[in-house]
């Protein structure tokens, strides 16, 4: 007997089927918005004056004196570029030599008790780069730094010295040490997606291991091992806070201190032009690089052949190097991570001076009451948790949106996008800021001064999130979704019971690392600040440089405490059991 | 040319210690194509991987061409790279930054005494028009279909005339199509020129059609050899019987030992079978016999085997055959018939089963050890 079967129900226009275009619509908007538009204004700021006007302010005009009252102007070369030449080639080769070795030892060698290894070599990742530059020059400072007072003590060394933490080599090793944990982690990635069976066809084939290192090993890895050197040398370029406070004392200035200078001059008024005119260069190498990166992420992809068989890498044996190797990883553990974090706990207790046993009596908690008694404090505290979570948030919901148009999605136009938010990689973050500064004061939009520019200012950060979404949705076939819609789910259904929990993870793991980078963010809300928008990081460089040492050890302390127990709750919660994300 | 003795190889996990091959002994001829076969984890790659060297077995002895290769016991491990081997792996391992020449004349190259380079591209070249690639030289490896690696991977593993190849199921990951073509390929050149074979796969109908012998492995240890003909008919356990091809277990009761007589269906009479040594009247046995070798009769026929009566339930259509089910004293038989049949579920139908072409089983997995 036939049953009755219902009659198709009409497909009509309805509100519910064109949501999903709104929403992608509203994404894609956004991501130009908030990439591209600060950009364009930049550019024009390049190019308008005079120089204390804003670029739309009655009176403004089309002028190349910026342009070429910086490129005439003989500091440049003279300076401000080998400077950052130096300062970036200097610290991208340290810090990669050091995180090829930790990665090599970690990926494919027998050194012991690797997993401890790699998440203690990650832990620094956490620590903002301002609280790193405060650690070390408690360490190195000419006068009392702790490792100076020793070397003086056991060598007989007269004082200042014998190490100076505020010069080149001090500025580029502090920096080396900063790009260390990010490296190694993508460097970890990268010699572990290596099929192992091309070193085994090689040795059968009858090659020596060396032979196999030179002839298969290496030229695989390359491009896979050359691009995070790339992503470093992008990243050493923007680098703020390290610069500011080891290299101006050290009257080492690069161009990201340069364009600030620009903005905060000792007398007269900020120059937008000049600022913006430094920046260009900087700009363009960084674009330069982004692109020669990308080219290198293709080429590793294309050589990395996906086996899904059991058998390991065959990993060396170290021998009567096992421990020699171990002690070196901790002894760089120790220097990278521990030592500054106890400079700063011993700080915030016992003051400036080189630890002692004869010192623990006079403990102190003054530090802390005068930090946690001052109103200004929990401004900031609450300022920066409000802003990092809102803007980690919003780039979240874009980075993922923006993901599923390009994976999932065929609309035109697609890889524009997906190029667009690459990019933001490549912006400085002090050209960030500039580009947002001089938007906002343009703009009639009343939140220049206001934690909202923050919240603005920060989510231009997209290409980590579209990254890492992107990586998540394309371990989720597709098939999972139109086994929704073939069931009736329609789109926001299927969206919230079968894509969202299972892209959990990932949105967690993006908005997590968003949220970190909101917390150690220094750059933006410094050339942003004002007395309503604090945030903990512009008030630990204030304390700082007012030379209220006790106090900003207290406040870095705090910092790192805020943030390890955040990632610790937000990995309890979404991300199990995963390795080191 | 090949001789492996007491081959044992254990592995350290998070779980434990797992023991993946447990005392392998076989020894394969010059010239020979010999297979080793058996289902996932049963240690027929890994018994591969130390006979070139690649994992380091705890006990055992390998010789490849007289020269003792592995022996852990006197400290002996000779590395991959000093072996007269060539070995084309599952994921073929093709050289992504080296064009097809390249990854062919590797070998050659990283050798001491290299040869010149007229000669490296002479040898290259002929290699690669052993396997149809000669055109692709100069095309970069990533560039090349699966089918062509493979090819390219053969290539590179030949081109040194090494006395061993080693084949870790190199067809596996080309499609039904492609592999029965590549099937036929590999042993025509491998008969072609000579060279001793070691062949490892799960797939029991690719080690039928190639190998000239086959060793079956389960549990880490070589549960039968033989040639295929021999391991097919002659299983001596249910569980090479059941690997090899579709196979019936019929169970029976032994009647008399010393006439070789056992009883599938008492009403049916006895059959006269080979049966193992030991067995004692009144036994539980199995009776193994394949689809093949049964005859069906829609209506009594006068012969003189013993018949079994049984009626059809089911018939499945597929395509060159169609397997029959049909249920005789209490059990499931299944049989081969022209797809053109006229049989319907329901018939009445009875068996005929040639002697000659069974086993019989003792519950516990030792059979007759009668050889064809």
């Amino acid at each position: 007997m036939a049953i009755a079967i219902p009659a198709a129900r009409e497909r009509r226009l309805s509100v519910r089927a064109v949501i999903p275009g709104v929403v992608l619509g509203l994404a894609a908007a956004a991501t130009i918005y908030f990439i591209s538009v600060p950009l364009a204004m930049l550019l024009f700021t390049v190019f308008r004056g005079p120089s204390d006007l804003l670029p739309f302010e009655p009176g403004a005009h089309f002028t190349l004196s910026h342009v070429a009252t910086i490129y005439a102007d003989p500091i440049l070369y003279q300076a401000i570029v080998p400077d950052t030449v130096i300062f970036t080639v200097g610290s991208v080769a340290l810090g990669f030599l050091i995180a090829f070795v930790l990665a090599w030892l970690v990926e494919r060698t027998d050194i012991p008790w690797r997993e401890g290894l790699f998440t203690l070599i990650l832990v620094p990742l956490l620590v903002p780069n301002l609280v790193l530059a405060i650690a070390w020059i408690m360490l190195l400072g000419q006068n009392s730094g702790w490792v100076n007072v020793l070397l003086r003590s056991l060598f007989g060394f007269s004082s200042p010295g014998p190490l100076n933490i505020f010069s080149m080599p001090g500025l580029i090793v502090a920096q080396a040490l900063g790009l260390v944990p990010f490296v190694f982690l993508l460097l970890c990635a990268a010699i572990r997606s290596m099929d192992p069976s091309l070193e085994e066809a090689s040795s059968v084939a009858g090659a020596r291991p060396r032979t196999t290192f030179f002839s298969v090993t290496f030229p695989v890895l390359r491009p896979g091992i050359l691009a995070p050197a790339v992503l470093g040398t992008i990243i050493t370029l923007e680098q703020f806070e390290i610069p500011l406070l080891i290299g101006l004392p050290a009257r080492i200035n690069i161009f990201s201190t340069r364009v600030f200078w620009e903005l905060n001059p000792t007398s007269g008024l900020p120059n937008y032009g000049r600022a913006a005119a430094v920046s260009l260069p900087f700009l363009l190498a960084a674009l330069v690089l982004l692109l020669l990166y990308n080219r290198l992420i293709r080429r590793a992809d294309r050589f990395v052949t996906i086996t899904g068989r059991g058998f390991q890498p065959k990993r060396m044996a170290l021998g009567r190097w096992r421990w020699v190797a171990l002690s070196a990883v901790l002894g760089y553990v120790v220097i990278s991570g521990a030592l500054p974090a106890f400079v700063l706990v011993w700080g915030s207790l016992f003051g400036l001076g080189a630890p002692s046993f004869a010192s623990l009596p006079n403990i102190s908690f003054d530090g802390y009451a005068r930090l946690l008694s001052d109103p200004k404090l929990y401004l900031a505290l609450g300022n920066t948790i409000v802003v990092a979570c809102l803007s980690a948030l919003i780039v979240t919901v874009i980075g993922a949106l923006l993901a599923w148009i390009v994976v999932r999605t065929k609309i035109v136009g697609r890889s524009v996008l997906d190029f667009i938010s690459i990019m933001s990689v490549g912006i400085p973050s002090i050209i960030a800021a500039l580009a947002v500064m001089i938007l906002y004061l343009t703009l009639p939009v009343p939140i220049y001064g206001t934690i909202w520019i923050l919240v603005v200012a920060y989510s231009y950060r997209l290409a980590v999130t579209t990254r890492i979404c992107r990586a998540g949705l394309m371990q989720l076939h597709p098939e999972l979704e139109d086994a929704s819609y073939v069931a009736g789910g329609a789109w926001w259904t299927t969206l919230r019971r079968v894509v969202l929990p299972l892209l959990a993870p990932s949105l967690a793991g993006a908005w997590l690392l968003l949220f970190i980078v909101g917390v150690r963010e220094f750059t933006l809300p410094m050339v942003l600040h004002s007395p309503d928008n604090i945030v903990l990081s512009v008030i630990l460089w204030r304390l700082f440089s007012d030379g209220e040492t006790i106090q900003a050890s207290a406040l870095a302390t705090l910092v790192l405490l805020l943030v390890v127990g955040v990632t610790v709750a937000v990995r309890r919660l979404f991300l199990p059991r995963v390795r080191g994300f | 040319m090949l001789y492996v003795k007491g081959l044992v190889k254990a592995y350290e996990t998070a779980d434990g210690q797992v023991r993946a091959v447990q005392g392998v002994d076989f020894e394969v001829k010059e010239g020979e194509f010999y297979a080793l076969l058996g289902p996932s984890g049963c240690g027929k790659t890994t018994t591969l991987r130390c006979i070139a060297g690649l994992e380091r077995p705890q006990g055992g002895e390998v010789r490849i061409g007289g020269a003792v290769v592995s022996e852990p016991e006197r400290g002996i491990h000779v590395p991959p790279y000093a072996r007269d081997i060539g070995m084309v792996f599952q994921s073929y391992a093709i050289w992504p930054h080296m064009d097809v020449f390249g990854n062919v004349a590797y070998p050659l190259r990283v050798r001491r005494d290299r040869p010149g380079r007229a000669e490296i591209e002479a040898r290259v070249m002929e290699v690669l028009g052993l396997v149809g690639m000669a055109e692709m030289a100069r095309r970069p490896a990533t560039q090349l279909s699966g089918g062509q690696q493979q090819r390219v991977a053969l290539a590179r593993a030949l081109v040194r005339r090494p006395s061993l190849l080693l084949l870790d199921e190199p067809l596996s990951n080309l499609d039904a199509k492609l592999r029965e073509q590549m099937r036929h390929e590999l042993k025509e050149m491998v008969h072609r020129i000579a060279i001793t074979t070691l062949y490892v796969t799960h797939d029991q109908s690719e080690a039928l059609a190639m190998a000239d012998r086959i060793a079956v492995m389960a549990g880490g240890s070589v549960v039968q050899e033989g040639d295929p003909r021999e391991v097919y008919s002659r299983p001596r356990s249910s569980f090479v019987a059941s690997f090899l091809g579709v196979t019936n277990f019929l169970a029976a009761q032994v009647v008399d030992p010393s006439q070789d007589l056992v009883a599938i269906d008492r009403d049916a009479g006895p059959l006269r079978l080979p049966l193992p040594s030991g067995c004692t009247p009144g036994e539980r046995v199995d009776v193994v016999v394949r689809p093949e070798d049964i005859t069906v009769y829609s209506s009594a026929p006068s012969v003189a085997e013993p018949l079994l009566a049984g009626v059809v339930e089911h018939l499945v259509f597929q395509g060159g055959q169609t397997e029959c089910h049909v249920r005789v004293a209490g059990e499931v038989v299944r049989i081969m018939v022209h797809p053109a049949t006229q049989m319907i579920p329901g018939d009445r139908v009875w068996l005929s089963i040639n002697p000659d072409r069974c086993a019989v089983l003792r519950r516990g997995g030792r059979s007759s050890g009668r050889t064809s």
